[in-house]
């Protein structure tokens, strides 16, 4: 009796607790058994480099809670990338920074125009325009790199602030607000409504294509810091390379994070931890000298394992599956 | 707020391991080298990769080694783990070439070389070994034309198919061929680039090329394995078109042996590889390398070559 | 106009072929020739079979994004076997094999009731390890030169490759429009509740599914790697995309419940079509990428119009 009563406990805290207790597991057993891992430089870099696919993902949230899904993140960050960086000559880094934030928030609005107003299914309009932005970012640069070399753009990939790295201040302060929007605004709730019940939410009177238009929108927006600091970390923009299978990273972390891909309920702070879940795994492996096809194996198995758990967790409290 | 608690759980019981543990030190006065590679599955990269091993092995170095699973954002971040790893020396087939600069800074203020082999370099490296590719697609040409010129052929189109535009220095290979045909007179009637990297890309791409140019005389693929589907492309059609390929990879070695290739062009990425670590060396004596190109010179293969050839290449493998 | 618009569904493709066959025709005299139609054709064959499982896998309700790692294995498995058991039997082997993985495929999503998405995503990666262990991360060479007759070879004049997609094409529009599997794969997709409901095994519908589209990714690689001759742990990188590209294009809803056959054949070469035929007037591959891009968003504008006039036509009492 006691036995099923505790993990009916496990369980029903498990939204909460599983992911970041199953990332404090990783780092212990990764600690114990690599010197290098436990390094406070190893693990703090790390951080760093999870925020690139961490903060892309806080919009993609978004969008799979209202139902919809955006494959075309990679191809949107290469191009917003190499339009920004090729005008820092020009204009100068900050400048240039907010050009492709900006570029990245138009990607995602056109996108959400196609949705919306020419009502192309979500996935198809991203898988065609995902080719349609990586071929202007190639036609835009004659297939060339464009390189960085403005001193403040490159700060933001390797500065810090009383010793923590820009880019997870940049992380934290994103997820905050992002926060904040989902569960103290009214738009949070329309976007989860939307996602619930799009008959429903329209019914009750919330404008669901404007809501779903802001939530592309807010996809880009996310992507295009992101692309901002990976654009700093790498020191290049490339139009063949930036993002090429970026979409898979921030959906893997999404999903793995618990937000359903039927739509409504979305864990922005689960994706938070799936990030560096899959951060530190991929990071121990290595650092262990892991045969690389092992480690292909390793990832594969443990992203199954790892959503396996939250099925058991529904089974568990006898929850509806997505 | 009590998923705060738990993070904070998490960091305290982290730092207690790590001030019991240390910071990574090395006890050992053995020198370490890190080698960065772009990805495992390909034969040209386990070539570099034995290569840098065997070296290191060689010269008594400790060798550790990162696999960036083609991914460019991982390979910053692994090469910013070997610097944190307080390694001596690092050597590094990036995948992406253009995305290494800030990391190799960061590498250098921290007093570590770091030297390329092969595919690129940007930043602040201290030197880069790479094939002459250029001269290898000029040597190309050169063979075709002689081959050419032996069968009596009148035709003087040529074909080239090309490696993607990110890999700026391998289109060296593509630019030498171009540039030797453009001087010997042929017309380079088919340049496209070959949108499916692999052995059956090359079959398609070679079929499109066939169909775009039916009096083509030759083609030079500037990627092996491509080479190779479209030699097997050029069989299945019954042409007489002659086929150079680029790389040396045990495949080509094969399809020469069978007859449908010509000739190839060799690199030497177990060389690369080992020299890279060799030119480490130098530095760790004191010699000074800043932004240097080392060229590798490649070899001309054809049929009478190459069991040499592939004899040299597995007796370096099995070491 | 309404039969016109019913027909479209099925059709509607021939007209993008039609339009970019004009167009060729006019802008290269190596279009019109037989064996460049024939290449364009049997390059789209690789496509169009893999195409079938995934049209198969969409109208259940879900897809397969592991296809491109199954071909790799199968491919590895291909190599090993070949001189070891000898060509057919190697063939039926490397079959099962990919079989045996979208039989995990399909266990791991109705068992485990994990979601299409993380199931087939994860196992590419499990399964791409698993071909490089297999293959020792070597291209390995097929010796046995008659294996190139599967890919390479002619019928009548006709490439091998094409005979497949269309026999491949009977096999899967029986088992989709006309056995009782095919309804209930199709019910699955509308509403796997109801189908529950019914009595029907809904998991033994979702297994048969994911082995098929396996086995179709097996035949796509025994073809493709007839003729590179070579066992190939990575093979064309992306390829998934270009399956869901057809299947959609094709007109298979994402929603599940109807599959769009004849859509995804024809899409598929459509897209060949595209690619080579750029290619033969040397068109950069970037503005390749943006043709298909464009194309696809464009049938699909069409493809909503057509659907809402349809709606709106059903709603005014006009026969549909």
């Amino acid at each position: 009796m006691r036995k099923v009563g505790a993990l009916k406990w496990a369980a029903g805290r498990w939204d909460s607790f599983g992911l970041p207790f199953l990332v404090a597991l990783l780092l212990l057993v990764f600690s114990l058994l690599s010197s290098p891992f436990r390094s406070v430089y190893n693990l703090v870099s790390n951080l760093s480099f999870a925020s690139l696919v961490a903060i892309g993902s806080i919009g993609m949230v978004f969008c799979i809670m209202s139902g919809d899904f955006d494959i075309s993140i990679g191809s949107m960050s290469a191009l917003a990338g190499v339009l920004g960086a090729s005008m820092v000559a020009r204009i100068g880094g900050p400048a240039a920074m907010l050009v492709t934030v900006a570029l990245a928030t138009l990607c995602g609005f056109v996108n959400g125009v196609f949705v919306t107003k020419l009502r192309i299914p979500a996935f198809i309009t991203t898988l065609g325009m995902q080719f349609v932005y990586r071929a202007l970012a190639y036609i835009y640069t004659t297939n060339t790199p464009v390189y960085i070399k403005d001193p403040f753009w490159l700060s933001i990939g390797s500065g810090s602030v009383l010793g923590i790295p820009f880019p997870v201040v940049l992380m934290v302060l994103c997820f905050g607000a992002a926060v904040y929007v989902l569960r103290k605004t009214p738009f949070g709730r329309y976007v989860i409504a939307v996602g619930t019940n799009r008959n429903a939410a329209m019914l009750s009177g919330i404008n669901v294509d404007l809501v779903k238009n802001a939530v592309f929108t807010l996809v880009g927006f996310f992507v295009g810091i992101a692309t901002v600091v990976t654009a700093s970390y790498l020191g290049s923009v490339n139009p063949g390379m930036t993002g090429q299978g970026y979409e898979f990273q921030v959906i893997t972390v999404v999903v793995l994070g618990g937000t359903a891909l039927s739509g409504g309920n979305g864990n922005l702070l689960g994706a938070f931890f799936a990030a560096l879940f899959i951060t530190y795994m991929q990071n121990g492996l290595g650092l262990k000298q892991v045969n690389s096809y092992w480690q292909y194996v390793a990832t594969g198995m443990v992203l199954i394992f790892a959503v396996g758990i939250n099925r058991l967790k529904s089974a568990i409290l006898g929850q509806r599956e997505t | 707020m009590k998923k705060i608690l738990c993070v904070l759980i998490v960091l305290m019981v982290v730092g207690g391991v790590v001030f019991a543990g240390g910071q990574g030190e090395k006890k050992s006065t053995q020198k370490t080298v890190g080698f960065s590679l772009w990805t495992m599955e390909y034969t040209f990269f386990q070539a570099v990769e034995k290569g840098v091993r065997d070296a290191c092995k060689d010269l008594g170095y400790t060798y550790v080694m990162i696999d960036q699973n083609g991914k460019a954002d991982k390979m910053v971040n692994d090469l910013n783990s070997l610097v944190g790893q307080k390694v001596d020396g690092i050597v590094i087939t990036p995948v992406d070439p253009g995305a290494i600069g800030p990391a190799v800074q960061k590498a250098r203020d921290a007093k570590i070389p770091v030297v390329c082999a092969d595919i690129g370099k940007s930043g602040p490296v201290n030197a880069l070994l790479i094939s002459n590719n250029f001269k290898g697609g000029q040597m190309a040409m050169e063979f075709i034309d002689k081959t050419l010129k032996a069968k009596g052929v009148t035709s003087k189109k040529v074909g080239v198919g090309t490696v993607q535009p990110q890999w700026t220095y391998a289109r060296g290979r593509g630019d030498g061929f171009i540039a030797k045909a453009k001087e010997l007179g042929y017309t380079v009637a088919s340049e496209l680039i070959v949108q499916n990297p692999t052995a059956e890309g090359g079959y398609d791409t070679m079929q499109q090329m066939m169909s775009a140019v039916p009096d083509l005389a030759a083609v030079f693929y500037c990627s092996g394995r491509e080479a190779v589907g479209a030699a097997n492309a050029i069989k299945a059609a019954d042409k007489p078109i002659i086929v150079v390929g680029y790389n040396g990879d045990p495949e080509e070695i094969q399809a020469m042996r069978d007859g449908i290739m010509a000739a190839d062009i060799a690199q030497q990425p177990y060389n690369i590889g080992y020299e890279s670590v060799k030119l480490l060396q130098k530095i760790f004596a004191g010699e000074k390398y800043e932004d240097a190109v080392v060229p590798v010179e490649v070899a001309l293969l054809t049929p009478d070559t190459i069991d040499k050839f592939q004899a040299d290449y597995e007796a370096k493998m099995k070491k | 106009m309404i039969r016109f618009l019913k027909l479209y569904e099925k059709f509607g493709i021939f007209i993008f072929i039609f339009a970019g066959a004009v167009f060729l025709a006019f802008a290269t005299p190596n279009f019109l020739k037989l064996d460049t139609i024939l290449n364009i054709i049997a390059q789209g064959s690789y496509a169009a079979v893999v195409g079938y499982g995934m049209t198969l896998a969409v109208t259940s309700g879900g897809f397969d994004l592991s296809v491109e790692s199954v071909m790799a294995l199968t491919s590895v498995f291909l190599a090993i076997l070949i001189p070891v058991i000898g060509i057919p039997l190697a063939i039926v082997a490397s079959l099962l094999v990919a079989a045996f993985v979208g039989m995990l495929n399909g266990l791991i999503i109705s068992k485990l009731k994990v979601n299409p998405l993380i199931t087939t995503l994860s196992m590419m990666t499990i399964i791409k390890g698993v071909a490089l262990l297999c293959a020792g991360g070597k291209m390995i060479v097929i010796l046995q030169k008659q294996f190139m007759s599967i890919g390479t070879g002619k019928l009548l004049g006709i490439p091998i490759p094409i005979y497949i997609m269309v026999v491949f094409f009977g096999i899967f529009y029986l088992v989709l429009y006309r056995s009782s599997f095919g309804r209930h794969v199709a019910a699955v997709g509308s509403n796997e509740n109801a189908v529950r409901i019914s009595g029907v095994n809904v998991d033994v519908v979702k297994i048969g599914v994911y082995v098929l589209v396996a086995l179709t990714s097996g035949v796509a690689s025994v073809v493709r790697t007839s003729q590179a001759l070579i066992g190939m742990p990575s093979m064309s990188p992306g390829f998934v995309l270009v399956a869901l590209t057809v299947t959609i294009l094709g007109g298979t809803s994402l929603t599940g419940g109807r599959g769009n056959l004849w859509g995804t054949l024809l899409a598929a070469v459509f897209i060949s079509m595209i690619y080579y035929g750029l290619n033969l007037i040397n068109v950069q591959i970037f503005y390749q990428m943006l043709s298909v891009g464009l194309v696809l968003m464009l049938a699909l504008f069409i493809e909503g119009l057509r659907l809402r006039y349809l709606k709106a036509a059903k709603a005014k009492g006009i026969k549909v």
